[in-house]
């Protein structure tokens, strides 16, 4: 028999990975800052968002007992800002995860059942593209009164069907390979295959586009409650501390500037997160450096 | 005819996929792809097939694994028609045919290790028995040794996974190995690796061989007998030997004069 | 006044943070001639064209010294080697599919070339891209060039790929695995159009390939590469024919054809055992020797230069020697 080499090949040094690792990190720390942020509010606030402090009204940022200051009312602005960081978790991770749930049931299903289902699913999902998320919001907002639950809904019947896409164009691919024709020899169901054999292969895909519908959920939320149709008091929301700031403009801009940096900064890093992601967990990226 | 039934064979096996509809109200178009193909292995024996690409090859080869059902004809395992077998009997088809793809990288799950994917074949046929033995004995088969078990595809070479799908294969113990262009996809050298296990396997262990290729040199090389298909219908069968040096069918001269080598290269006739 | 050489590569290295996959390679073609680059599946051949082109991916890098038409390739910015491609230089890539745009007419593509280039009008260009295609053997030019290129079949999209590359006059088109996509006669079909199309022009040919018989009927110098070097160099007829490293010779060991084999099924292939060191791990020394037959401690210690046998070899294969199989 003709001699085989069996050694494979050695692991590729790490170093490589430099510039990327860096993309990856500075999201990972906006990230976890932002989620620790929301997960304290639960515990500690240094003051309470929702009652308003007339004698304190307008403190600038720096002044004792206040952080951030204060708003026109006399509320804490970093108090407001932790909570809204909480509404904001909720609602942008829900909105995509319920998205991803229902988009990846529905985008495998088309892949892999045939014409009929595909054709059915894809329709659905342009039709629900074509009517933009603000009217689903809006909408929903008038028939079932707006709030923090209404918002998750709107959102993920805003992202179902783009997640539906994406999940459905990865299984195709995948489905394609050599290595389905092998399963389906071994009289392997189709559910199976794609519990066993897609899934996995589409994990990468489905990771990388939660955190970027996460951080499209965060902003898409902030323009509701801007216009007033997202959250209502006693939830806060930084869309609707943009939105209270807006009125009180002429008086104290830096009202305006703590919700707009944060929702810039959180959104930012989630999307350097989901870049970071898609870089070391992309297989074909994967593939062709190895 | 000889006596034994071949391990493998169709019979006048017609095959036609209907063309997606051009219009919403036009009754789809059918083609044929293949068309009244007859086609047989016996034990031990090396067939090739060869053709131009879209001749029909990876369709018989469906049709030849049972993935496929025939629009019409019979195929048969062992002298039974296995459309027609009892779910035991089926059974015993799936182990005893298996089936060695294009190409390695993608015919090996990249999330799964080697390991995994070579037990496989084994757990959806539910057989029993100590696998791990096995997998020892059929890894040195393919001249690999058990630290491969614990890698993920990625950490091998083409060569290397396609010895690996040819483990895979080999792992229920089959009489009858398809292989659907298994050496398209590889370098010239390791090519060359890959048709020797083959050839030894035929050898060693009495496996049937259905070796599918557009390149007649390299069907020559493998096998003992070969068929010429085009347009979905066998055009020529006979030792490679006579196809190479007395082609009567064009599309068998056709083949042959596309064989390019380094002689007829270097001196000056190629093209 | 003739130009010499159609391109000179002085010393290219080509590589991403610390690993080269390209590690000193120095040839030339001249203008009107046809060289072919040779070498297993990760040796550095599609690197190398690409660093001639300017189209390496996002962090790799080319040093050394690439001279073309006058000036040096590597120097240039990406503003005036965009303006070469396609007029002075041209390539053909392995995947037609995926260098066409799925989105638009192949017969526009062509004129997009000729329009942008040659300073003709559009319709003049469209013109001279139904001329092209006729030339290409297409059938029916006018009807396929308002097809997609979905809707061809890929040895036609093979041939839209080369007269796209021909349509300028190049002085050197890089042929990169144009036919490793297609099947054996489709294959010999594309060969035959590229070799007229380009002497009818007078464009100098580098062919990228894996397959030895290719570069046997289509070129008249011969660069042997492995793992990122030249380890052979010299015409055609004598690297085929004597082949002086081993790495040559045993891959003209391993082709399976007619005067290789035996056709009743009693011969055996001759492999080269081992495969090609990934670039983070090359041995030292010649890089070949793990998988070398007559490898010494001294090609386990340092590298050889090609000399005047034309091989970079420290034991090169005597010239005596037939090439044929040792099982
Ligand atoms: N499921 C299908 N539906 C419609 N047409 C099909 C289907 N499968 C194959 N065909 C068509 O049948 C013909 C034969 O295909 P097949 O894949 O068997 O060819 P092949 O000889 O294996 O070619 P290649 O060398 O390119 O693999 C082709 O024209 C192909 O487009
Ligand atoms: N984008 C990339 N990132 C990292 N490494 C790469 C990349 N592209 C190529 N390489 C590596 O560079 C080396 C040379 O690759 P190259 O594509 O030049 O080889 P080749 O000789 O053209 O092979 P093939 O016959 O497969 O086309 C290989 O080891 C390859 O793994
Ligand atoms: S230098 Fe040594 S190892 Fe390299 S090819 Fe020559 S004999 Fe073999
Ligand atoms: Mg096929
Ligand atoms: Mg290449």
């Amino acid at each position: 028999m003709s001699a085989a080499a069996t050694t494979p090949v050695p692991a590729r040094p790490k170093k490589r990975r430099g510039r990327r690792n860096l993309t990856l990190t500075i999201g990972l720390v906006v990230t976890i800052a932002f989620i620790a942020m929301a997960a304290v509010s639960f515990f500690y606030l240094p003051h309470n968002p929702n009652v308003p402090r007339i004698p304190d009204r307008l403190l600038p940022a720096g002044s004792p007992r206040y952080l951030l200051g204060t708003d026109a009312l006399g509320r804490d602005i970093f108090s407001q800002l932790m909570v809204g960081a909480r509404t904001s978790l909720m609602v942008g991770a829900g909105g995509a995860l319920i998205a991803l749930v229902i988009g990846t049931i529905a985008g495998l299903s088309a892949a892999a059942f045939g014409r009929i289902a595909d054709e059915t699913i894809s329709r659905s999902a342009d039709i629900m593209l074509s009517i933009p998320g603000m009217v689903t919001a809006l909408v929903l907002a008038a028939t079932i009164g707006s709030g923090t639950l209404t918002t998750i809904l709107a959102l993920s019947a805003f992202f179902t069907p783009s997640f539906t896409r994406v999940i459905r164009s990865a299984a195709l691919s995948v489905l394609q390979e050599d290595f389905i024709t092998a399963a389906r020899l071994y009289a392997r169901p189709t559910w199976f295959i794609l519990l066993r054999h897609v899934l996995p292969n589409v994990a990468g895909v489905m990771i990388v586009q939660f955190t970027l519908y996460f951080a499209a959920g965060i902003l898409t939320e902030a323009g509701l409650s801007y216009l007033g149709v997202g959250v209502t008091r006693p939830s806060i929301s930084w869309g609707m501390m943009l939105n209270e700031a807006q009125q009180q403009v002429g008086i104290s801009s830096p009202l305006a500037m703590w919700p707009g940096l944060s929702i810039v900064i959180v959104v930012l890093g989630l999307n350097l997160l989901g870049d970071g992601l898609r870089d070391v967990l992309d297989p074909k990226l994967a593939r062709r450096t190895s | 005819m000889s006596p034994v039934p071949p391990v493998l064979a169709m019979e006048q096996v017609t095959q036609a996929y209907s063309h997606p509809r051009t219009a919403l109200f036009r009754a789809p178009g059918t083609f044929t792809v293949l068309d009244c193909i007859d086609f047989h292995v016996h034990a031990g024996e090396a067939v090739g097939l060869v053709g131009e690409s879209g001749a029909g090859k990876t369709t018989l080869t469906r049709i030849l694994t049972g993935m496929e059902k025939p629009q019409s004809g019979r195929v048969l395992f062992e002298g039974a028609d296995i459309w027609q077998a009892g779910p035991a009997e089926r059974a015993r088809f799936r182990r005893s045919v298996q089936m060695v793809l294009q190409n390695p990288r993608s015919s090996l799950d990249p999330r799964m290790k080697i390991g995994t994917a070579l037990l496989e074949p084994m757990r959806s046929l539910r057989i029993d028995g100590n696998h791990l033995d096995r997998l020892t004995e059929v890894l040195g088969q393919v001249g690999l040794d058990t630290s491969a078990l614990e890698r993920f595809p990625h950490e091998f070479s083409g060569g290397q996974l396609q010895r690996i799908a040819i483990a895979r294969a080999l792992m229920p113990n089959p009489r009858v190995l398809v292989a659907d262009e298994p050496v398209s996809a590889l370098d010239v050298s390791i090519q060359a690796q890959v048709l020797n296990l083959l050839k030894d396997l035929v050898r060693d262990l009495g496996l049937s061989l259905v070796f599918i290729a557009h390149d007649l040199s390299v069907v020559a090389y493998t096998t003992h007998r070969a068929s010429v298909i085009a347009g979905g219908r066998i055009v020529e069968t006979g030792p490679p030997v006579e196809l190479f040096t007395r082609p009567k069918a064009p599309q068998t001269q056709n083949l042959v004069s596309a064989v390019l080598t380094v002689n007829s290269g270097l001196s000056g006739n190629a093209l | 006044m003739s130009v010499p050489n159609a391109i000179e590569v002085v010393d290219l290295v080509v590589g991403v943070d610390e690993l080269s996959a390209v590690r000193g390679v120095s040839f030339a073609v001249p203008a009107r001639g046809r060289m072919g680059l040779v070498g297993e599946s990760g040796s550095g051949k599609s690197m190398t064209a690409m660093a001639l082109m300017g189209l390496l991916p996002p962090g790799w890098q080319a040093r050394g010294r690439v001279l073309h038409d006058g000036v040096d390739l590597l120097t240039l910015s990406d503003k005036a080697l965009s303006s070469r491609r396609g007029r002075t230089i041209s390539m053909v890539f392995q995947d037609p599919m995926s260098s066409l745009n799925p989105v638009r007419r192949v017969g526009d593509q062509i004129a997009d070339v000729i329009h942008r280039h040659m300073g003709v009008t559009r319709r003049a260009a469209h013109a001279q891209a139904i001329d092209l295609m006729t030339q290409m053997n297409l059938p029916r030019p006018e009807q396929l060039a308002r097809a997609f290129p979905h809707q061809i079949s890929g040895g036609q999209k093979q041939r839209i790929m080369i007269a796209m590359a021909l349509a300028c006059y190049p002085q050197l088109i890089i042929a990169d695995e144009p036919t490793t996509a297609l099947d054996v006669t489709v294959q010999k079909q594309v060969l035959r159009l590229l070799n007229a199309a380009t002497r009818e022009r007078n464009s100098a040919l580098l062919m990228i390939t894996h397959d030895l018989p290719v570069i046997a009927a289509m070129c008249d110098t011969v660069a042997v590469m492995y793992a990122g070097r030249i380890v052979e160099h010299g015409p055609v007829q004598k690297v085929f024919r004597t082949p002086r490293h081993h790495y040559t010779r045993g891959l003209l060991d391993s082709q399976p054809t007619m005067d290789n084999i035996a056709l009743d099924g009693s011969s055996r292939l001759h492999s080269i055992p081992g495969m090609v060191p990934p670039l983070h791990a090359l041995p030292s020394g010649c890089a070949f020797h793990p998988r070398c037959p007559a490898a010494t401690d001294r090609c386990r210690t340092s590298m050889p230069e090609i000399d005047a046998t034309g091989a970079a070899c420290w034991h090169p294969v005597p010239v005596a020697a037939p090439a044929e199989a040792a099982s």
